[in-house]
């Protein structure tokens, strides 16, 4: 049991020289894997961190252009459906209720503004 | 001591596939008493069960392949095809709701005056916040890219630099998506284009929140020394997974933000 455990410590930086050579001969056939991280490293942080940035300043211009108007309230059928009360609260509000743009089936609560 | 003659994995008896079941009997049976009889405790009892399932199931995993050695190429093969066929489950559960999707969009009826989106929706504007996401998860599908890369290359510094930056934005992404449920101008409840809107919208959140999870995991596992660069399938798996997530939200942005609007 113990032969065993040596057997493999004396093994184990064996086997890692030999993948290691492997792929130090890949990296000739292959034009440099070990490149690969350093590569998607550049793309993370000079393309898809700054699009990112770019979007976010886009979606912080576009909002500053929104009106804050509540939108008008008709009651139409097909819409603010109560078949069944929702199973919390009083049953009539949906889980992201936002009472400033969620109109109840009776209108906006606290009436219009 | 014996010694097994062959490279496959004869895993020992374990609770957890019971437990899990058990889980999933008082979630649904649950669910159903809640809506029937306003009582969550059922409910509660299956979720806490499932958590408990799904840590020491997952524990076990690990103890069984990173520190007893049983994740052999032919159990990781498996293991591979495991995962890819989960996935494969996946695509097709989301297939079924963008079907509901297309099928009340494309033949809009009169009752919802015979357009689409329906007479009196506002829908969100697809340029902005759903832009914004889309740009969130695209990086992150490079961050990881490059955490795995790093990996490979035995830098470990870069993985965990890679890892928490794809896990901080795929919680970007969650915070997000929080903000537009809550500021939409139209809930679930607004006929079809509600419940095809938040259902879809809803099971994918759900699917980047699991993501994220399975990728922490991930980081901790890192940080912790468990993968090795020729050996770190859970990392694959998680970063497969995350993919996955990735090309549903390309899909829903396509159809039901952009097309759909």
């Amino acid at each position: 049991m113990a032969a065993a455990a040596a057997a493999g410590r004396v093994l184990q930086p064996l086997l890692r020289t030999f993948s290691a050579q492997s792929r130090q001969l890949s990296a000739a056939a292959h034009g440099e894997p070990h490149q690969a991280a350093r590569t998607w490293k550049i793309l993370s942080f000079v393309v898809a961190l700054p699009a990112v940035g770019v979007c976010m300043l886009n979606t912080y211009l576009k909002m500053q252009h929104h009106s804050h108007e509540q939108p008008e309230f008709i009651a139409y059928p097909h819409l603010q459906i109560r078949s069944k009360p929702f199973p919390w609260g009083d049953g009539n509000h949906s889980l992201f209720h936002n009472s400033h743009v969620n109109p109840l089936p009776t209108g906006y609560e606290g009436g219009e503004h | 001591m014996a010694r097994q003659a062959h490279a496959y994995h004869m895993v020992d008896p374990s609770p957890w596939p019971l437990t899990g079941a058990v889980a999933a009997l008082l979630m649904t049976s649950g669910l159903a008493v809640w809506f029937h009889f306003n009582s969550t405790v059922l409910m509660t009892m299956g979720l806490a069960l499932l958590l408990l399932t799904m840590y020491q199931w997952w524990r076990d995993i690990i103890r069984e392949g990173t520190f007893q050695g049983h994740h052999t190429p032919p159990v990781q093969k498996g293991l591979r095809y495991g995962m890819i066929l989960f996935i494969t489950s996946e695509v097709f559960f989301f297939l079924g709701f963008f079907w509901a999707f297309y099928h009340s969009s494309l033949a809009p009826t009169p009752e919802l005056g015979g357009c689409w989106p329906p007479t009196g929706i506002i829908p969100l504007d697809p340029f902005e916040v759903p832009l914004l996401n889309t740009a969130v998860l695209l990086a992150s599908g490079v961050t990881v890219t490059w955490a795995h890369h790093s990996i490979m290359e035995r830098e470990r510094k870069q993985t965990i630099q890679a890892l928490t930056l794809t896990i901080l934005l795929g919680f970007y992404f969650t915070a997000l998506q929080a903000m537009e449920y809550y500021e939409a101008p139209f809930t679930i409840a607004d006929g079809v284009y509600g419940s095809t809107f938040f259902v879809a919208t809803g099971f994918h959140g759900l699917h980047v929140i699991i993501g994220s999870t399975f990728l922490a995991v991930c980081l901790l596992r890192q940080i912790q020394y468990h993968f090795t660069s020729e050996h770190h399938f859970g990392f694959e798996a998680a970063a497969w997974y995350w993919h996955f997530v990735d090309v549903v939200w390309l899909f829903l942005y396509v159809s039901i933000y952009w097309w759909g609007s």
